[in-house]
């Protein structure tokens, strides 16, 4: 934690966006990243050259229309789709030399996701939700790092629930406490409040906010909404496949 | 999560759990019911008492029977070779009435020196030519009292004793009604020889041989080692083929248990490979339910045998069923082998899923 690092300012919402200043090497740097999908004979291009580049510990919003390639650039830079052509570098590994098993082992240390519809795995518990991602990544179970994150989280006493026992924003907090138990060097989160009102909106985006301040998570965001952007760092705006203001 | 997601879908796992049950089941009654009535039947010519049967060339093991019987007469003179204590002519009979049964036509007289005598529980010996006798396991199965008349190859028998089981057949004519009904007058399918001393059987089955050089003649110990499915024709083939219907059955079962789990898990799948799972681990989640799901299946066959055993010895006491581990084993090995195959196919698919469509499912 680098709290003595931190500027805060606070936004229209009320939490407190924080801007990290350093001059080492971007965590994500993207140059004429493109990338184009095959639907039928059709190639429909969802990314035209994106060039971004984010620093580490830098909470970053990106927002934009429908279909302006904010998903397709979270899931390239989330290793889950490889780019078409382009340069995509993400904690010094580029994505684009880089085969599915790698990108996959990848992700597994250095990448955490943060799903709208929570994506928690309905047939396990709460605990069993975040324990997963920690066996997954085969160090096995960190008690500290679990007690830490589901405290900070304010979930401790639902972790015995499965999901169609909690409510959305309970669930969103498990999915955020799922992305970063491993310690991830980055957390990609999709329309995190997409699903919530604004009362749980607000929750998860001061969580988010938290991470990113208290733990120098650094953080990539995508939403429609202009008061959740707020909340970042910095934003940046996307259409037609284009970074077109940042 | 291996275990909840078989707790999630409880009827598709009960109804997995029961295929494979059932696969261990067939393949340990099949195998447990034609092994069990080749021994028992082995053994029950064993009860005989012989040492060595005597039987006409090309004759079946597992029944005893011939195309070409041998004269009766053959009975006295190996009777005179010496060691031999008593020789017993036994026409075999098939009754293919309504069920197949075994009757042994045999003189009274000479079976009984031979075996030493009947164990009588019910009544006693042929009173008159169409008398029968039955075994005790027979009587219990076809509810068969003295002073029943049952109909045999067309003829009505009378009846007259029920004795205690494992002396060749289950069923007993006199000799001579036997031969009548055959038209095989004077004639015999078996002899069961005795000798003074069991120490004598090679000598004497050498002096059998250089009298009867066509015949089959066999030490009722080397009849014994050749009870087995590999001496019966077509045995192992029809063991084979049952086992590898049970087989069948348990890995479609498992393989589209395993594949509609998998479309319906797609989006759980794109889950776990957003949380950085590799396709090793996704193959091995769902070998490991499979394996899960087999293991119980084995569990509830072995039960399920156990009880089907119980159920057709107290309901069929004439059908013997011989569970062996060995062969426990066998078929617990093939219901998992049977399942990992079934379910590596949708492994492999769910590996090979995209996960960016796959967190895209609905």
């Amino acid at each position: 934690m680098l709290l003595s690092s931190i500027f805060l300012t606070t936004s229209a919402n009320g939490v407190q966006p924080a801007r990290h200043i350093g001059s080492m090497e971007p965590i994500i740097s993207t140059e004429n990243l493109k990338k184009i999908y095959r639907i039928g004979k059709v190639d429909v291009a969802a990314l035209r050259g994106v060039d971004l580049s984010v620093q580490e510990g830098e909470f970053l919003a990106v927002v934009g229309p429908s279909g302006c390639g904010k998903s397709t650039l979270l899931h390239i830079l989330g290793g889950l789709t490889p780019p078409t052509s382009g340069k995509v570098l993400v904690d010094g590994n580029d994505f684009s030399y880089m085969k599915d098993a790698e990108r996959t082992k990848f992700r597994r240390h250095k990448i955490g996701f943060v799903f709208q519809r929570y994506n928690l795995l309905p047939t396990l518990t709460a605990r069993d939700n975040i324990a997963i991602a920690q066996h997954i990544q085969g160090d096995g179970f960190n008690p500290h790092r679990f007690e830490a994150v589901t405290e900070m989280l304010g979930i401790k006493d639902k972790l015995g629930h499965k999901p169609y026992a909690l409510s959305g924003g309970e669930q969103q907090r498990v999915a955020i406490a799922r992305a970063v138990v491993c310690e991830p060097k980055l957390l990609l989160a999709d329309e995190p409040t997409g699903n919530l009102d604004s009362e749980n909106s607000q929750v998860v985006l001061t969580m988010m906010r938290t991470l990113n301040r208290d733990f120098r998570q650094t953080i990539l965001m995508i939403t429609h909404d202009a008061e959740a952007a707020s909340v970042a760092d910095r934003i940046v705006r996307m259409r037609d496949g284009r970074i077109i203001w940042d | 999560m291996i275990f909840e997601n078989i707790m999630h879908r409880p009827i598709r796992t009960l109804v997995s759990i029961l295929a494979v049950a059932i696969e261990v089941g067939m393949v340990m009654l099949v195998v447990g019911m034609t092994h069990g009535m080749l021994h028992e039947s082995a053994k029950r010519v064993e009860g005989v008492g012989a040492d060595i049967m005597v039987q006409p060339s090309g004759a079946s093991l597992f029944l005893g029977m011939t195309q070409a019987p041998m004269p009766v007469k053959i009975a006295d003179r190996l009777a005179e070779i010496p060691h031999v204590l008593a020789v017993a002519p036994v026409l075999c009979l098939l009754n293919t009435q309504g069920r197949v049964d075994l009757i042994y036509g045999i003189d009274m007289a000479s079976f009984n020196s031979v075996s030493g005598g009947f164990v009588y529980l019910h009544g006693g010996p042929f009173t008159g030519p169409y008398s029968i006798m039955v075994d005790d396991l027979y009587a219990k199965a076809k509810d068969v009292t003295v002073g029943k008349t049952l109909n045999f190859l067309n003829h009505d028998f009378h009846v007259t004793g029920i004795v205690m089981h494992g002396k060749g057949a289950r069923l007993f004519i006199p000799l001579a009604t036997a031969q009548d009904l055959t038209g095989s007058h004077d004639k015999a399918s078996i002899f069961f020889v005795r000798c003074t001393d069991p120490g004598y059987t090679k000598d004497v089955i050498e002096s059998i041989r250089s009298l009867l050089p066509k015949n089959q003649i066999l030490s009722i110990k080397e009849y014994m080692s050749l009870m087995t499915s590999n001496d019966v024709p077509a045995l192992n083939t029809f063991v084979t083929a049952m086992v590898a219907v049970a087989v069948g059955i348990g890995f479609l079962v498992i393989f589209l248990s395993m594949y509609t789990t998998i479309t319906e898990r797609t989006r759980e799948i794109g889950i776990l490979k957003s949380l950085g799972a590799g396709k090793g681990y996704i193959i091995e989640v769902i070998l490991w339910e499979a394996s899960l799901l087999s293991i119980l299946g084995i569990i509830a066959g072995y039960a399920g045998t156990w009880t089907a055993r119980k159920f057709i010895i107290a309901t069929f006491p004439t059908l013997p069923v011989e569970l062996t581990l060995h062969w426990a084993l066998w078929a617990g090995l093939l219901a998992l082998g049977g399942s990992l195959l079934g379910a590596f196919y949708p492994a492999i698919r769910a590996a090979r899923l995209d996960p960016v469509d796959s967190l895209a499912y609905e």
